[in-house]
Order: C-alpha cells, then sequence, then structure tokens
C-alpha cells in the first residue's frame, strides 16, 4: 500500500439532533448526539468497516459521508476536497465519485423503475454517455454482477434479494466511483446468499480499486471483507485498528465483548460465552467520562470521571492500532476462546462439511 | 492488495442477444373486474362516459327544441319514452346533455383541483421547512364548506358553469393534498429516494421520476372517488341555481327544475337524481374496487 493522500479523511464529525418540546415555543430539552466526534481515514483501494451495535451512529456517519445529512461539525475531505462545503456542481461532481449501497434491497430499488433504467440514472443524472452507450454500459454491469443482459427490461419484484442487491451494486458503479459505502450490505441477506454478494464486493474491489466504506454489525462479514475496522460505541470511535491486530489483541474492553459475541461453531463453548449485560446507555444522555463504563467489567472509578481519548497502543507491529480506554495495557489478556482448540470430533466433523463443500465446486 | 487502476475494460465483453422479456404486469384489469360488485360499476361508468361522449350522436332531438304542446308529457308517452319537461323538451336528449355538463364539470375540477393539490401535497412532504405553511394553508382552506366558495365565486364571476369548476377545484385542492403528502411521505422514507439523492440528482427529477410514479395509485382512487363526490356537489351548486343556467341542461339544474312539477309530473325531478345517483354510486364504487385492486397487500 503507497503512503499517497488518503481518499478519505473524515476529521471530528459529528451530528447532533435537538429535541424539542413544547407545541408554540418549543424549548430545547436536549440533544441526541448520534455521532459524537468521529475521525479516521480511508486509503485508496482499501475497505474499512465501521462496526458496532444497533443505534451506535454507523448509517449516520455513512449518510454524513456522503453528506445525505449535513453534519452538526467537522469536516470531511474526499480526495484533497472538502465535502462539507462543497455546493452545486462540485457536490454533483463528487457524488459522481462516491456512490453507496444500500442494506435493505427490497427498499433501494424504485418498484416502478425498470432494472436498466434504474442502473442507467445515474449515468443520465450525470449526462455520461448517449442512450445507446448507456444502454450497453447496463448490459456490461448486469454481467459483471452475475445477472443476465434481458433482466435490463425487468422490474425489481421479479428478483430475489439477493439479485436485487446485485442490482443496486451496479447502478451504484454505473458512474465508476472511487468511493462505494456499503451501509450493512448483506445483513438482509440469507447466509447463503451473503457470501455471494461478499465475494462479489471483493472482486470487484480488485478490479477496479475501489476504495469502501463497510457498514456492518455482523464480524464474520467484517473479517472476510474488511482491511481496518474501527469499532463504534454510543457514536465515537471506541478502537480502531488492522483487522489481523484487532482480532488478535484487541484493546477495548467493548471490542473484546464484541469478540466473545460472535457464534462460533463449536458445541464445547456453549455456555461458556458471557455476554456483557444491559443496553447502550441513551445518546440523549451518555454517561460522564467514558462511555462504556456503565457496562465495562472491568470499569475503575476513574472512568467514571475523565473521558478517554482514543489513542495509539504499543502492539507487535500493528502501526495505527489505536484504542480508547484508561485501563487498555492493564486489561488482562484476552480470554483463550478464540485459540482454544474444538474437539476431536468436533473438527472431524468440520473438515468432512469443508471437504465436502469444496469437492462439488473443484 | 493488489488495487488495480479503475478501467472497465477488462470487463466481459458485452453480449446482445435475448430481447428483454416484458414485464409480468400482474393484470390490473383481471383484479379489478374479479369483484362483481365493482365489475359492474366498471360497466356503468363506461356506459354513462360513454353516453355523454356520444351524447349528439345519440339524442333523438335538439336539447333546446322545445314544444310546449308536449310539456309535462310523462313518461311512455308517443315518440317520448322519458316523457318531456316543463318546457316540452325531450326528457332524453336533455338527460344526455345533461350528463355531459355534469361529467365534463367534474372532470375539469378534479383535474384542476387535484392537480394543484397533488402539487402542494408533494412539495410539503418534499420540503419539510414548507410542510407546516402549506398545510395550515390547506387547513384553513378544508374549513370553508364547498357551497360557500360556490356562493362567493358566482357572486364574483356570476352564476355558471365556471363558478362551479372553480368551487369544486377549491375544495378539491386541500384534500388531494392531504392524501398526497400522507404517500409521499411514506415514499420519502424509502432507500431509492436517498439513493437518487447520493446520485445527485435535482428535485424536479426525483420527484417526477420516484416520488410521483410511487404515489399515483393513492391520486388515482382518490381522483376516481373525488369525481363522484363532486357531481354530486356541482349538481347541488346547480340545483340552488349557482351552476348551470337556463337553457343549459345540467343534472342538478334539471332536478331543481322539476322540483315545481313534483305533484304533477314527478318524472322530470326523479329521473334526473336518480341518474345522479347512479354516477355517484358508480364512480364511488369503482373508487373502492380500485383502491383494492391496487393495494398490493391484498394481491394474490
Amino acid at each position: 500500500m503507497s503512503e499517497a493522500a488518503p481518499l478519505l479523511e473524515v476529521e471530528d464529525i459529528a451530528k447532533h439532533y435537538p429535541v424539542r418540546k413544547g407545541l408554540l415555543r418549543a424549548r430545547r430539552i436536549g440533544t441526541v448526539r448520534a455521532v459524537d466526534g468521529v475521525s479516521f481515514v480511508l486509503r485508496r483501494g482499501e475497505t474499512l468497516a465501521l462496526v458496532g451495535e444497533s443505534g451506535c451512529g454507523k448509517s449516520t456517519t455513512a449518510r454524513l459521508v456522503m453528506r445525505l445529512i449535513e453534519p452538526s461539525a467537522g469536516r470531511i475531505r474526499f480526495d484533497g476536497q472538502d465535502v462539507t462545503e462543497a455546493r452545486g456542481g462540485a457536490l454533483r461532481q463528487l457524488r459522481r465519485r462516491m456512490q453507496i449501497v444500500f442494506q435493505d434491497p427490497y427498499a433501494s430499488l424504485n418498484p416502478r423503475l425498470a432494472v436498466g433504467d434504474a442502473i442507467a440514472e445515474p449515468m443520465a443524472v450525470h449526462g455520461i454517455g448517449t442512450g445507446t452507450e448507456r444502454r450497453a454500459r447496463v448490459q456490461e454491469l448486469l454481467r459483471l454482477v452475475g445477472l443476465q443482459p434481458f433482466h435490463a427490461g425487468r422490474y425489481p419484484h421479479e428478483f430475489s434479494g439477493g439479485q436485487r442487491q446485485r442490482i443496486g451494486i451496479a447502478r451504484a458503479l454505473s458512474v465508476r466511483p472511487e468511493l462505494l459505502v456499503c451501509d450493512e450490505p448483506v445483513s438482509a441477506l440469507d447466509v447463503s446468499i451473503q457470501a455471494q454478494v461478499v465475494n462479489l464486493l471483493r472482486d470487484l474491489q480488485v478490479r477496479f480499486g475501489l476504495s469502501y466504506l463497510l457498514i456492518a454489525h455482523d464480524l464474520a462479514v467484517v473479517k472476510h471483507a474488511a482491511d481496518r475496522i474501527a469499532v463504534m460505541y454510543l457514536g465515537r470511535i471506541v478502537e480502531t485498528a488492522d483487522k489481523r491486530a484487532l482480532f488478535a489483541a484487541p484493546r477495548h474492553p467493548y471490542t473484546r465483548a464484541l469478540l466473545a459475541a460472535v457464534p462460533r461453531p463449536d458445541p464445547a463453548l456453549r455456555g461458556r460465552v458471557r455476554p456483557i449485560g444491559g443496553d447502550p446507555p441513551s445518546p440523549l444522555d451518555p454517561p460522564p467520562g467514558c462511555h462504556f463504563h456503565t457496562r465495562c467489567p472491568h470499569a475503575e472509578p476513574v472512568c467514571a470521571r475523565e473521558d478517554p481519548p482514543l489513542r495509539p497502543m504499543a502492539t507487535n507491529g500493528g502501526a495505527g492500532h489505536l484504542a480508547a480506554c484508561h485501563l487498555a495495557e492493564r486489561l488482562p489478556p484476552v480470554p483463550p476462546v478464540a485459540a482454544e482448540a474444538i474437539s476431536p470430533t468436533a473438527a472431524r466433523r468440520l473438515a468432512l462439511f469443508t471437504g465436502a463443500r469444496a469437492a462439488p465446486e473443484g | 492488495m493488489s488495487a488495480t487502476v479503475p478501467d472497465d475494460s477488462a470487463a466481459p465483453p458485452i453480449i446482445e442477444t435475448a430481447a428483454p422479456a416484458p414485464p409480468v404486469r400482474a393484470g390490473l384489469w383481471r383484479r379489478l373486474l374479479r369483484d362483481p360488485g365493482t365489475a359492474l360499476a366498471v360497466l356503468a361508468a363506461l356506459l354513462l362516459v360513454g353516453a355523454a361522449l356520444l351524447a349528439p350522436l345519440l339524442a333523438p332531438t335538439d336539447p333546446y327544441d322545445n314544444d310546449l304542446a308536449r310539456a309535462l308529457q310523462p313518461p311512455g308517452s308517443p315518440g317520448l319514452p322519458l316523457g318531456a319537461d316543463s318546457q316540452g323538451r325531450d326528457l332524453i336528449t336533455r338527460l344526455l346533455y345533461g350528463l355531459r355538463t355534469s361529467l365534463s364539470m367534474g372532470l375539469a375540477a378534479v383535474l384542476l383541483g387535484g392537480g394543484i393539490g397533488a402539487a402542494v401535497g408533494f412539495a410539503a412532504a418534499y420540503w419539510p421547512r414548507v410542510d407546516g405553511l402549506l398545510m395550515r394553508l390547506m387547513d384553513v382552506m378544508l374549513s370553508f364548506p364547498a357551497i360557500l366558495f360556490g356562493l362567493a365565486l358566482a357572486a364574483i364571476f356570476g352564476p355558471g358553469v365556471r363558478a362551479v369548476v372553480l368551487a369544486l377545484s377549491v375544495a378539491t385542492v386541500p384534500l388531494m393534498a392531504r392524501i398526497v403528502r400522507g404517500s409521499a411521505l411514506v415514499v420519502m422514507r424509502q432507500d431509492y429516494i436517498e439513493a437518487a439523492r447520493a446520485m445527485g440528482m435535482s428535485d424536479a427529477r426525483l420527484i417526477l421520476r420516484h416520488l410521483a410514479p410511487n404515489c399515483l395509485s393513492s391520486i388515482f382512487v382518490f381522483a376516481t372517488l373525488r369525481f363522484g363526490q363532486v357531481i354530486l356537489l356541482g349538481s347541488a351548486l346547480s340545483f340552488l341555481g349557482l351552476g348551470a343556467q337556463p337553457p343549459e341542461a345540467e343534472l342538478g339544474a334539471m332536478a331543481s327544475e322539476g322540483r315545481n312539477f313534483l305533484f304533477f309530473a314527478p318524472h322530470i325531478a326523479i329521473i334526473p337524481s336518480v341518474l345522479i345517483f347512479a354516477v355517484v354510486l358508480a364512480f364511488n364504487i369503482l373508487g373502492d374496487g380500485l383502491r383494492d385492486a391496487l393495494d398490493p397487500r391484498l394481491r394474490i
């Protein structure tokens, strides 16, 4: 990876929603801090995954990057150009270079628009090519995402969820964007279809040098698809690191809890994974100090007083490993849940299964 | 990580085979005609509209051809299957032309009022900043009865079809605006609207291409229902003497005229009233049927 200028730089962005009460003279009674000072950098050709529970502000961050909603504070630069300040023509130009893939394949396609028209629409909006050229490009894109050219004349309701998601990807790719924001691209799909779509996204990345901002809550998907991971909790990034470093040596208790919650196909682990209790606190009234201290198994008095900054961790070779925890250095080592070998019989069954699955494809 | 330069030349060649298969339109007509009541309403509406359109061809005489010798003839008199009115004009002819006037008044009011109302509704749903203002304005309009508008407009322009059409349009605008705003707000929450925004699409294009088509079924249903109501209202205004002026034929005006002869020749008032009833009923049932047929949840 070259050390060229990053494609996307997000600096301390925030989105605060005022909460008002009263009919005629609405008083402001509080602020929902959906996103509260998030910074990250996305390099060209890289996949950065934003993970976290529902309501932690991942999707809001994605929409802020796309400028589908206006940030309350902070700065977003795309290829050195300020997205937050862009207006009119400049904003349209930027919109061509970054596209979005949505979570719900049933809501993201206009039911009244034939698939070919939907895919051609971004090109039409940006005045790219003639009608004939666009039609040719639609056919090309359909093949690219594994559909047939004659599907262009069909309507969304005639497709399955996975197919629709691929149509959504084709639509996003039609204007040759550089950044693709994928907002939970597979979480609405069957597990078998998820793999197809994740692999498609990966192939497309290699082929076109795309950069992905991947929003996800499924760590299995993230482990497969991402290069770097940023973990969000209550509107903030609590830990960010290379995928390997994060999975091997998570430094924030929340990240550890998330990793421990990943289901593993090992019956011996049944009953041994202890989830963190409780719900995330309301973003309307976040706790003082570290936002996570209310649920943290390691919390100390300092956690309730001081807000831990996101600071570099000295890990084995993992440069750019940041975590926001006062106790990061003093935390007990990761319980070796992941490392623990599964029972020999389970391993044999798993091997048989993998072998059987690989055989028909080979 | 082997990132390549963005270049699609590596993409497989374009193949142009297999003509696009036509979309399978789950037949609206079939679903509409499945319910016998709705099928009957469709038939009645078609007959009524056809009769109004072809009035000059179907009418046995001229609508203004009066012959006082035939005045107040009851139905079944020689040459007058439905009788004659107080001026001795053939009632069948008068009904056909009256239907023509009533239906075109209704159509004009629904197109004008519905069009403006839909535009207001889309604007309110699309720009939250003007939503409150527009909808409070609609509430104010809603609080005036249509008859009052009719009276006011008749006072300004003088009684006539024009005043009635304007009054009915004004009475239709807020209703249509509310219905369109409601369904547009639902559509606005869909991801494809956000996708269109992310493309950098202009507001006008977004509304026309993504918002409006997905609200069309509720607009269509309401326009049909409103058409029947508006005809009834228009007839009421004409009955009060604000609408079509004699000798022009209009169903409400005809009923009003027949009122004076209710004891001697009840058919003059009753027959146009029955026709009004039939028109309103047909379009109401048709509107209900359309709503059911267009509702995807009821699709089998």
